[in-house]
């Protein structure tokens, strides 16, 4: 399981870095969201508990580890904003320059 | 009780002043002489403080003030106040006062009669000071609250602060009129020499502390003996002594000073000639008793200050602008300090104080004077000016007074400081060749310095214009405040007789009397030091000289010690300064040295400006390339540090071949891979697939994927938020796309699949970057702990402290609340960001729309269209089946959010998702019934509003415990502790009001995004 969870995260980490070497901005933009994906999914799985049951006071058994998924749940909230930031940026260039491709925004004329 | 920092905020507070009266309207505010006067009240205060404290500083003792200032680093702001630092702080205070004084009338429109004297002063009808007044009184005490910071710091790091603030105030000022070129390109040239100077010297400061064991003067004068033996001793003297040189206008350093005159008259003479280039000497005196008498700083200190003391003298002569005069002669007597101080003799540091003090004196006044020459004439140039002491007798006496004293003649107090100078260049401690060459040199450069004198009282006030001069007036620039008038350049003729009056001398008169008290005062002190010899002064000179020697030194102030070397050397000085002075018009004509160090400061600006042209030519402007090369830099240095071969074969890869896929074949394992297998499938169709519509949906099903993976954990928290983030993503992506004109977008989605190299590159990066994190994984995996510290504490603690079940929920509420804090705010903050971008974004546009669109957009290329400002998907307005969900929604949506936010603490769920699912059926809404129709349906809805709200209550709810005996951030149940009747699983607590704070800033700042991204531009309003 460790070795098919390591090969996805992998594999999503090499499409983000494909996403992000594009010259259209969407596609830049979706290669930063499957980034974050893919460095969350590597938190989640570095727990030290492989948990049955849900982190709950409550709850009886193996449970799973609280610390990564609170770290996670910060980090998915502080890259939703960084993300929705990024969009409004290349939105404002994207007009700004008529082209939605990267390559064409260049200098600081316009 | 009064303490030591008293007198800098005395000056800090004076700075104050001198910007409030700006702010009232210009008629009714004071003029700037009566501002002037006022403001010296500050100094004078700070003057009164310091000689206070003299009679028991005379006693020997020391005063200290300490502040504690990062005690966590154990750096302290600490200020000492010893004999020495009294002398400097009282030259910094009194003539502080006096420039003030002296400034509010030199900026006072009335007296100008240069055409375009300053910038707007003449032109203002208005009687009041200006703005541009109030901003040099502003600039000038706040030096002197550096300055004063300076000599009265009691460590190093406090002595380095205020030693910056010394040169960006003097670079303020030296750009004062920042409308001059010249003066924009001397005060860079200041900053640029003093400024690497400044970096120099903490270095070479924190060495010292570092092998002395305490930053404080006290620990550091006590560990000579260590500092002296350490190998790093020539390394730290080196940076010391250029950060002391620089400051100082030390040969080669020296360059910046005279380009620093274009600051006005009154910061010349105060910061350029009488303390802030006396820093340098400053340091070196109260290093001297750690880090002096060794070979090293003997050589190092006499050589530079000798080659500066002549240099100075020789260059000043040849000098047309008074100014530039000033500013050579200062050098040259700064060059007299430095090399004073490389002497070990009692009898040099005697000459040391002495020097500062007559040097500070005669050369305020001086500079005051030339002050008044200028405004009263508009010039000066040497070469215009003569003849005018008739028409300004008071400013003659003065200036004469002030000259005889640099000139070194008796009974004048620089006479008194040549006398101590030459005693203590024959003293035994020097190497033999030493004492014959210091005293030559200095009897030289006493002749040129006793020239320059000459040239500034007679040739300013008594001969003829032009007198002394070779060269005619013609085509020479004009240096003064006046600006060339062309009908005023007129030729002397020295065949003829000399012209007695040129325009300028004709409007020579004397200024005012409260102008001239300045530079009066200043001159009459040379004067009565020498005559009455008053006793403080005697005592203070000593303890000063004490101080840096390290050892008591016994101070006369007697003129006449019979008749012995000094007195001859003095003597054939003046003799040989009057023929100079003769001789001064074909000394003038020597042809200038060939090597300059403006020249070589020029030159290597403009290498490095060279060389950054060159260097920003690698830069192509394109994202991906520097993405590109990044990545590239990145494997290459991996591929040669990274040990793959070791890597390859290590432990972990062979316990992964040995079991391999084993917790597969349970059902958990099973989902878990075909969730991983859905993620990773879905991004490839993301990457392949052409449409931009298309990829977004299948990153939203990838990232729904991972919600899934993260369920499966099993933790309900994160993969709920996962999802509504997920959507929230996959809503403002569509409505970011839905705004682009369709032209632009089908332009670059046919870029997607070509360039068939570009995309090989990029997929061969690719692989690469996922195997390097392939490999990453597999080891944190394989290494990862199997027991955690942290996490069972919070198992343990999390129902007992903070009452709460869900231990996800406990820790990012409770445990890291302040984080959680911080996150909704940069959350809220990008919201707000978002907003404000794309409505500056939208203003600009509309010029952008002026001009006409190059390709219509066909509808038929339409991506998917959602135009806000009608109804719904495609211009077409929603089914009613379609509004009937909408209603539902948001009702549903709420109860949601109330649910979520009620038992987050015991249930999966939290305040965050709470406040996405607001705003994802608000963006629900914004698809179904448009922009409009938004806006009509939800009219009280204000996402600022609602940031503020949600940001106060957490702040409210943090600090209430506090009020409860508790700390911030404690967990309380108020409906415990005010016994309210709730229902049961639900409380009124800490916790609770968080996550309704957190909620509201993320319903908010969401709002905020989507209300920014959805809106019509335009159309509909």
């Amino acid at each position: 399981m460790d070795l098919l969870r390591a090969i996805a995260i992998g594999v999503l980490f090499g499409i983000a870095l494909y996403q992000l070497l594009r010259r259209n901005v969407i596609r830049i933009a979706i290669g930063l969201v499957i980034l974050s994906n893919a460095v969350n999914l590597f938190l989640l799985s570095v727990g030290a508990y492989n948990g049955v049951v849900e982190a709950y006071a409550k709850a009886v058994g193996q449970r799973s580890d609280a610390l990564p998924q609170a770290l996670i749940l910060t980090a998915i909230v502080i890259s939703m904003g960084g993300f929705s930031m990024m969009l409004a940026l290349l939105y404002v260039i994207a007009s700004r320059y008529r082209t939605g491709d990267s390559d064409e925004v260049r200098g600081l004329s316009h | 009780m009064l303490t030591l920092a008293f007198p800098l905020l005395a000056c800090t507070v004076g700075a104050l002043a001198a910007v409030l009266p700006t702010v009232l309207p210009a008629t009714t505010r004071l003029s700037s002489r009566a501002l002037g006067w006022l403001l010296s009240g500050a100094p004078l205060v700070a003057f009164i403080y310091l000689a206070a404290q003299l009679p028991h500083l005379f006693e020997g003792h020391v005063i200290t003030w300490q502040f504690a200032w990062l005690p966590a680093l154990g750096l302290n702001a600490s200020l000492y106040l010893d004999g020495l630092s009294v002398l400097f702080g009282l030259i910094v205070t009194g003539i502080g006062a006096l420039v003030l004084i002296y400034a509010g009338y030199y900026f006072d429109p009335a007296l100008s009669h240069a055409p375009a004297a300053g910038d707007a002063h003449a032109s203002l009808a208005s009687q009041g000071s200006t703005t541009s007044d109030a901003r040099f009184f502003l600039y000038i005490l706040l030096f002197m609250a550096s300055m004063l910071g300076l000599v009265l710091a009691g460590d190093v790091i406090t002595l380095f602060v205020f030693w910056e603030g010394t040169s960006v105030t003097s670079f303020l000022l030296i750009a004062y009129k920042t409308k001059d070129a010249e003066a924009r390109k001397g005060a860079f040239k200041a900053l640029f020499v003093t400024g690497a100077g400044g970096i120099a010297l903490l270095a070479g400061l924190l060495f010292v502390a570092a092998i002395g064991g305490g930053s404080d003067w006290a620990t550091i004068l006590s560990s000579r003996d260590v500092l002296r033996a350490s190998p790093w001793y020539p390394v730290l003297l080196a940076l010391i002594a250029f950060g002391a040189f620089t400051k100082s206008a030390q040969a080669p350093f020296h360059f910046w000073l005279p380009t620093a005159m274009s600051a006005p008259t009154p910061a010349s003479a105060y910061l350029h000639s009488a303390t802030m280039v006396k820093a340098g000497v400053y340091i070196l005196a109260r290093l001297h008793p750690a880090l002096g008498n060794t070979e090293l700083w003997f050589w190092l200190l006499a050589v530079a200050g000798a080659t500066t003391m002549l240099t100075g003298a020789i260059l000043g002569l040849r000098q047309v602008d008074l100014k530039a005069v000033l500013a050579y002669s200062t050098i040259s007597q700064l060059g007299v300090l430095v090399m004073l101080i490389g002497e070990e003799a009692p009898e040099a540091f005697k000459a040391l104080t002495i020097g500062v003090l007559a040097h500070a004196l005669y050369k305020g006044a001086l500079f005051m004077i030339v002050g008044i020459v200028d405004h009263t004439t508009g010039t000066r140039d040497l070469r215009r000016l003569g003849r005018i002491w008739r028409a300004m007798p008071l400013t003659f006496v003065v200036c004469s007074i002030a000259a005889l004293s640099m000139a070194g003649l008796p009974p004048l107090f620089g006479f008194l400081a040549k006398e101590a100078l030459l005693a203590a260049e024959i003293e035994e401690v020097l190497p033999a060749m030493m004492r014959v060459i210091l005293p030559a040199l200095t009897v030289l450069s006493g002749a040129f310095i006793l020239a320059q004198a000459g040239t500034l009282a007679l040739d300013t006030f008594v001969t003829p214009p032009g007198a002394g001069f070779f060269k005619t007036v013609v085509d020479l620039p004009l240096t003064g405040e006046g600006r060339d008038d062309p009908e005023d350049v007129e030729t002397i003729d020295r065949s003829k007789p000399a012209r007695p009056h040129l325009k300028e001398t004709l409007l020579a008169q004397d200024p005012p009397a409260g102008m001239l008290i300045a530079p009066a005062a200043l001159a009459a002190l040379s004067l009565v030091i020498t005559v009455f010899q008053p006793q403080v002064f005697t005592d203070l000179l000593a303890s000063a000289a004490s101080a840096a020697y390290g050892v008591k030194v016994k101070v006369s102030l007697d003129l006449f010690h019979g008749l012995n070397v000094p007195l001859l050397l003095s003597a054939l000085a003046i003799g040989l300064g009057v023929v100079v002075f003769r001789l001064r018009s074909p000394i003038r004509s020597v042809a200038g040295p060939a090597l300059s160090m403006n020249a070589l400061y020029e030159r290597t600006l403009n290498t490095i400006d060279r060389l950054a042209g060159w260097a920003t030519r690698t830069q192509g402007g394109r994202i991906r390339i520097y993405l590109t090369v990044i990545l590239m830099a990145l494997f290459g240095l991996l591929a040669l540090f990274g040990n793959l071969s070791q890597l390859l074969s290590a432990p972990p890869f062979a316990r992964l071949a040995a079991a391999p896929l084993d917790d597969l074949l349970d059902p958990l394992g099973f989902l878990r891979a075909f969730s991983l297998i859905l993620a990773v499938a879905a991004a490839l169709v993301s990457v392949v697939i052409r449409r931009d519509f298309l990829a977004i949906l299948a990153l939203s099903a990838s990232g729904l994927a991972v919600a899934v993976l993260i369920a499966l954990e099993p933790s309900p928290d994160v993969a709920l938020v996962q999802v509504v983030v997920d959507l929230l993503s996959t809503v403002i992506l569509v409505l970011a796309l839905s705004h682009l004109p369709i032209a632009q977008l089908a332009r670059a989605e046919a870029l997607n699949h070509r360039d068939r190299a570009c995309m090989l590159r990029n997929t061969i990066l690719a692989v690469i970057g996922g195997a390097v994190v392939t490999t990453l994984c597999l080891y944190a995996f394989a290494s990862r702990p199997r027991e955690s510290v942290v996490t069972p504490f919070f198992e343990q603690n999390a129902k007992p402290l903070t009452g709460a079940d869900d231990i996800v929920g406990a820790v990012v509420v409770d445990f890291r609340g302040f984080d959680t804090l911080i996150e909704i705010s940069v959350f809220s903050v990008a919201g707000v960001g978002v907003f404000t971008l794309l409505r500056y974004a939208m203003t600009r546009r509309e010029a952008l729309r002026a001009q006409p669109e190059e390709e219509a957009p066909a509808p038929s290329q339409a991506l998917f269209r959602v135009s806000p400002a009608l109804y719904g998907i495609d211009g077409k307005r929603a089914s009613p089946f379609i509004h009937a969900l909408a209603y539902l929604a948001m009702p549903l949506a709420i109860v949601l959010a109330a649910v979520q936010i009620i038992h987050g603490h015991h249930e999966p769920g939290d305040g965050f998702t709470a406040g996405v699912t607001l705003s994802l059926a608000v963006g629900f809404w914004y698809v179904v019934f448009g922009f409009a129709g938004v806006r009509r349906r939800l009219r009280g809805l204000r996402p600022g509003l609602l940031i503020g709200l949600g940001l106060l209550i957490a702040v409210i709810g943090a600090s209430a415990p506090m009020l409860l005996g508790g700390a911030f951030f404690s967990p309380v149940d108020f409906g415990a502790v005010l016994r309210l009747p709730l229902p049961e699983g639900v409380y009124f607590s800490t916790s609770f009001l968080f996550e309704l704070a957190i909620c509201l800033a993320v319903f908010g700042a969401s709002l905020f995004i989507i209300d920014a991204l959805g809106h019509p531009e335009g159309e509909a309003e």
